[in-house]
C-alpha cells in the first residue's frame, strides 16, 4: 500500500476560500527542467490555464510560468505534449475550508496491474 | 425443475450448448471472448484510448468529415442509461458563424459575471472588494459548485479573451438532456459523452468537453436557432477537431483515490 497523504476528515466546511489568496487557493507549482526544454512552445499552446510563456534569447527559448500565483489545475496537458518530459505538475490543486479535498493521495502514472 | 431458472441450471445449460457447439464444429456464438490477461500485461486498444485521451483546446483549421462525426455519435447512441431511457439528443454545429455567435454570447455572460462577482479585480483592503465579496460569498454558498475557484478562474480568462469557450473547434456537439429521464439523467449524459469522446480518440480526433456551454441556456433566440426546446436543455458540449501538436506524447499522472476493498471478511484501504 502506498504512503497516502490522507487529508484530515473534518475541515472548516463553512469557510469559503479567498480565490486570490495563495494560502487558501492552492494551485499547483509546475516544475520545468530547463535542461530538457528546447523551447518548442507546445506546452504554452495547450495549457488551459494560459499560464506558461517562453523567455530568453531567440536561439535558446525556454518555458516558464507567467506569474508565481497561477491557475494551474494540474491537468498535465503540458507534460503530455512535451517531447523531452521537461515540464510537469506533480500534486493536485487544493483549497482551504469548504473545498478542501479528501481521500486523495499523491499522483501516479497509469499502473498496469 | 422449478419455474425459476437457478444460476446452476444456467451454467449447466451453457455447458450443454458449448458441448453441442463443439460437436457440430461451431465456434462459440453466445458471448464475446473472455480475455484472461496476465498481471502487468500491455494496455489493450480500449485501455490505450482511455489513457492517451487529453482534452484538446487547440485545433487545426481542417473540418472533420461529416461521416466521422456521425460515427462517433453512433457510439454515444449505444451508451448504457438508467432504465434504457436514453435521455439525450444532439445538436451538431459546424458553421463558423454559428459557433462564433455562441462564443460571443458566452464571452458576454462571462464579462458580466466577472464584473459583478470577481472581487479579485480589486486589491485587498479596498472598499469595492469588500462590497463585491460579500455578495459573491452569498452566491458561492448558495451554489458552491458553480462558484468553485477553478471555473471562476476560467470565467475570468474567458472574460479577458485569454481562453475560448468552444476552443475555435471546427465542430461543436451540444448534448441535450431530456429532463424527464429516469433517475439522474445527467449521469447518462456523462456516459454517452464518454463513449463519444473515447470513440473520437480511437479515430485520432481531439475532443474537449465544454461545461460552459450551459451559459447558452439564457439566450432564447440562440436556443431557438439551435432547436433546443423543452423538455430538452443543454447539458454539455463536446468540441471536436484535429489536435495541434502531439497531445499523446505520453500518458499523464493523476491522483490516486482511496479504494475500500472488502474481501474474505476483511477491510483494506488501497490506493
Ligand atoms: C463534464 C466536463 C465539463 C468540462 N468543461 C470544460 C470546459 O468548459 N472548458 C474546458 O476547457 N474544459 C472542460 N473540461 C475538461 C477538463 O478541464 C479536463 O477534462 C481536465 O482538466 C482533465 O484534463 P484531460 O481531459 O486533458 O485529461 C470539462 C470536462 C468535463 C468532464
Ligand atoms: S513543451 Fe517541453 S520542450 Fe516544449 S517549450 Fe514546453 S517544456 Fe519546453
Ligand atoms: S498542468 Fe495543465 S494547467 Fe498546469 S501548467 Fe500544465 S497545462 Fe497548464
Amino acid at each position: 500500500m502506498n504512503d497516502a497523504i490522507v487529508k484530515k476528515a473534518v475541515v472548516d466546511a463553512d469557510h469559503l476560500p479567498i480565490w486570490d489568496d495563495p494560502r487558501e487557493a492552492i494551485y499547483r507549482k509546475v516544475t520545468i527542467d530547463l535542461d530538457k526544454c528546447d523551447g518548442c512552445k507546445l506546452c504554452v499552446v495547450v495549457c488551459p490555464a494560459n499560464i506558461l510563456e517562453l523567455f530568453g534569447p531567440k536561439d535558446n527559448l525556454k518555458a516558464r510560468l507567467k506569474t508565481d500565483f497561477t491557475g494551474c489545475m494540474s491537468c498535465n496537458n503540458c507534460y503530455a505534449v512535451c517531447a523531452g518530459q521537461g515540464i510537469f505538475a506533480t500534486e493536485p490543486y487544493d483549497f482551504a475550508g469548504y473545498y478542501e479535498q479528501k481521500r486523495i493521495s499523491e499522483f501516479a502514472f497509469p499502473r498496469n496491474f | 425443475m422449478s419455474d425459476v431458472l437457478e444460476l446452476e441450471d444456467l451454467e449447466d445449460l451453457e455447458c450443454e450448448l458449448e458441448a453441442a457447439d463443439a460437436k457440430a464444429g461451431r465456434t462459440a456464438r453466445r458471448r464475446t471472448a473472455i480475455h484472461d490477461i496476465e498481471p502487468g500485461a500491455a494496455w489493450n486498444d480500449v485501455e490505450h484510448a482511455i489513457l492517451t485521451r487529453r482534452s484538446i483546446r487547440k485545433f487545426k483549421g481542417r473540418q472533420v468529415p461529416a461521416h466521422m462525426i456521425r460515427r462517433i455519435l453512433e457510439m454515444g447512441r449505444f451508451a448504457p442509461s438508467q432504465g434504457n431511457c436514453q435521455p439525450w439528443s444532439f445538436v451538431v454545429v459546424r458553421d463558423k458563424a454559428m459557433i462564433a455567435e455562441m462564443e460571443q454570447y458566452c464571452v458576454a455572460v462571462c464579462k458580466n459575471m466577472t464584473a459583478s462577482v470577481d472581487y479579485t479585480n480589486y486589491p485587498p483592503g479596498s472598499e469595492q472588494r469588500a462590497a463585491i465579496m460579500e455578495n459573491t460569498q452569498k452566491l458561492n454558498r448558495a451554489s458552491p459548485n458553480s462558484f468553485h475557484p477553478v471555473p471562476m478562474t476560467a470565467i475570468k480568462s474567458i472574460a479577458n479573451g485569454r481562453f475560448a469557450v468552444f476552443h475555435k473547434a471546427p465542430t461543436v456537439i451540444l448534448i441535450l438532456v431530456e429532463e424527464r429521464g429516469v433517475g439522474v439523467p445527467e449521469v447518462d449524459i456523462g456516459v454517452t459523452g464518454t463513449n463519444i469522446v473515447l470513440a473520437a480518440q480511437s479515430l485520432g480526433l481531439g475532443t474537449c468537453w465544454v461545461g460552459f456551454s450551459r451559459l447558452l441556456s439564457s439566450n432564447a433566440a440562440l436556443l431557438e436557432k439551435l432547436g433546443v426546446a423543452p423538455p430538452f436543455e443543454i447539458a454539455e458540449a463536446i468540441c471536436v477537431g484535429y489536435p495541434i501538436g502531439n497531445p499523446t506524447q505520453q500518458t499523464v499522472s493523476r491522483q490516486t483515490h482511496q479504494i475500500v476493498w472488502w474481501e474474505g471478511g476483511e477491510k483494506q484501504i488501497l490506493y
